[in-house]
């Protein structure tokens, strides 16, 4: 194996961390609170979120890796790959966000509002006049939803590159590959949650500065657990 | 949104010695299993539920301090770090060209690694504020590795890569190792938090929990003996669980069901 064929997977698999970690920033998650509707954003932890998409986005790009003809070695099909997931990690969180919605719409009976900005960036509409007295917003907005969109394709695209990498590794087997992008993709997906500290409601959120600690934390643990599955690929 | 509503309750079990039975037992079940194949599931299972007790054991003292992202995070993230560490464990000493035998001492390592330095990166650029949280998570990460590579060995009948890759990742088991084991971890503590929480308690949902595992991964290799004794432990510890649940309750009431009509 030459250093080349070593070089460029770790990169891609550093570089896929850190994509994911910032994409979990850019899901609106507004956790229990959310799930009585007393809060922005779906109502489950950014963990589950995070992995929701990413699995999805991991599946879709396994999926498109798996075709015939495809060659995970040819930038251009590394690029399909990538957007394969993107494609299929946004489906996943937009159908979230979608069904949520109708349910905190027309089941629970609220006006989707952001807390975290005072007119909707997106459609300038006028927010905080909109919101319940005692919570922190409520449903999906917007500025959310596209915010949320932008989080999935990016995960997508972290996810598909650590696949794509692991096969530049030579874990060809698509279990294997799987598998440890999964691992890789939890370690990285719960670092940005706990940058996060609970709940966010997108790109406008105050707490969305924070993301270069995140990104910081993934890069260096993503780098160590490059270097792990280098060694591990020698035994291929 | 502060989890572990009650914070602290009283330790009954030391940390560190639910964590040493929990790392010698299922090292003694990884090697059991591996010797002897045909046992493997009996008692290579049965020894990895301690891994997975102490996993709950960490889990229920660092998600007290209040996470903020909801316990199953730090279950997931143990996992995680478990899965490429026993992965590693696997092919590093194929890399490395050392005995197979090494399999777990690797594990161990590697997770010991892996752990110290997601802990300090959850505390330095990150900034978690939980004093204890490097510690835990190395504990988390190396009971992660231990539960996946031991319900793996037991199931594949072996540690070394020509045994394991094709007997537990090809089939798809290390996915139910993930997820099953990280019920194990995660779901005690989680279930059980709040005012009142005990000790006792949670760690008797904690053994309930791990023996589920193992009973999962009994049928999954249609082992007779492994699903009788599993299954019946299963059963009577998740019985003392409900029973002490209803004793430590200041009252219970069933709902009833609702009216036909208002009156």
């Amino acid at each position: 194996m030459d250093i080349s064929s070593i070089i460029l997977p770790l990169v891609e698999i550093t570089l896929a961390g850190a994509i994911i970690n910032a994409s979990v920033h850019f899901v609106p998650v507004g956790g229990a609170p959310a799930a009585m509707a007393t809060s922005t954003g779906v109502g489950t932890g950014t963990t589950q979120l995070a992995a929701g998409a990413g699995f999805t986005g991991l599946l879709a790009a396994a999926g498109m890796a798996a075709q015939p003809g495809i060659i995970a070695s040819n930038p251009l099909h590394a690029l399909l790959i990538m957007l394969s997931g993107a494609v299929g990690a946004m489906i996943m969180l937009g159908l979230t966000m979608l069904i949520g919605q109708l349910i905190y719409v027309y089941g629970v009976g609220i006006v989707p509002a952001a807390d975290k900005c005072d007119i909707d960036p997106i459609t300038k509409d006028p927010q905080s006049a909109f919101i319940t007295p005692g919570t922190t917003g409520h449903g999906i907005p917007t500025v959310c939803f596209v915010s949320g969109l932008i989080g999935a394709a990016l995960g997508g695209i972290g996810g598909g590159m650590a696949y794509v990498g692991l096969l530049g590794l030579g874990f060809t087997i698509p279990a294997i590959a799987g598998v440890l992008a999964v691992g890789f993709f939890f370690m990285n997906a719960v670092l940005a949650s706990y940058n996060i500290g609970g709940t966010i409601e997108g790109f406008h959120d105050p707490k969305f500065k924070k993301m270069p600690n995140g990104v910081i934390a993934s890069t260096v643990s993503s780098l160590v657990a490059a270097l792990i599955l280098v060694g591990m690929s020698m035994g291929l | 949104m502060s989890h572990g509503g009650g914070g602290h309750a009283a330790e009954l079990f030391p940390e560190t010695q639910v964590l040493g039975i929990g790392l010698v037992l299922a090292l003694i079940g990884m090697y059991i299993a591996n010797f002897l194949p045909e046992y493997a599931m009996l008692i290579g299972g049965a020894l990895t539920v301690p891994a997975c007790v102490a996993g709950a054991n960490t889990t229920r003292k660092v998600a007290a301090y209040g996470l903020g992202t909801g316990v199953p995070s730090i279950g997931m993230v143990s996992l995680g770090m478990g899965t490429i560490s026993a992965l590693a464990a696997v092919y590093l000493p194929v890399a490395l060209g050392i005995d197979s035998m090494a399999t777990p001492i690797i594990a161990v390592i590697v997770s010991l690694l892996i752990g110290a330095i997601v802990g300090k990166l959850t505390q330095n650029p990150v900034g978690m504020k939980v004093p204890i949280i490097v510690s835990s998570m190395i504990k988390l990460s190396l009971m992660g590795a231990l539960s996946i590579l031991g319900f793996c060995t037991a199931f594949a009948g072996g540690f070394s890569a020509k045994v394991f890759i094709p007997g537990a990742i090809e089939t798809g088991m290390i996915g139910l190792a993930f997820i099953a084991a990280g019920i194990a971890i995660l779901h005690p503590f989680n279930a059980c938090l709040g005012p009142n929480e005990s000790h006792r308690r949670t760690m008797y949902l904690a053994i309930a929990c791990g023996l589920l595992a193992w009973l999962v991964f009994a049928i999954s290799k249609l082992d007779a003996i492994s699903v009788v004794i599993s299954a019946v432990l299963w059963v009577a510890t998740y019985a003392m669980f409900v029973k002490m649940s209803l004793n430590d309750a200041s009252d219970v009431l069933y709902t009833p069901e609702l009216p036909k009509k208002e009156e």
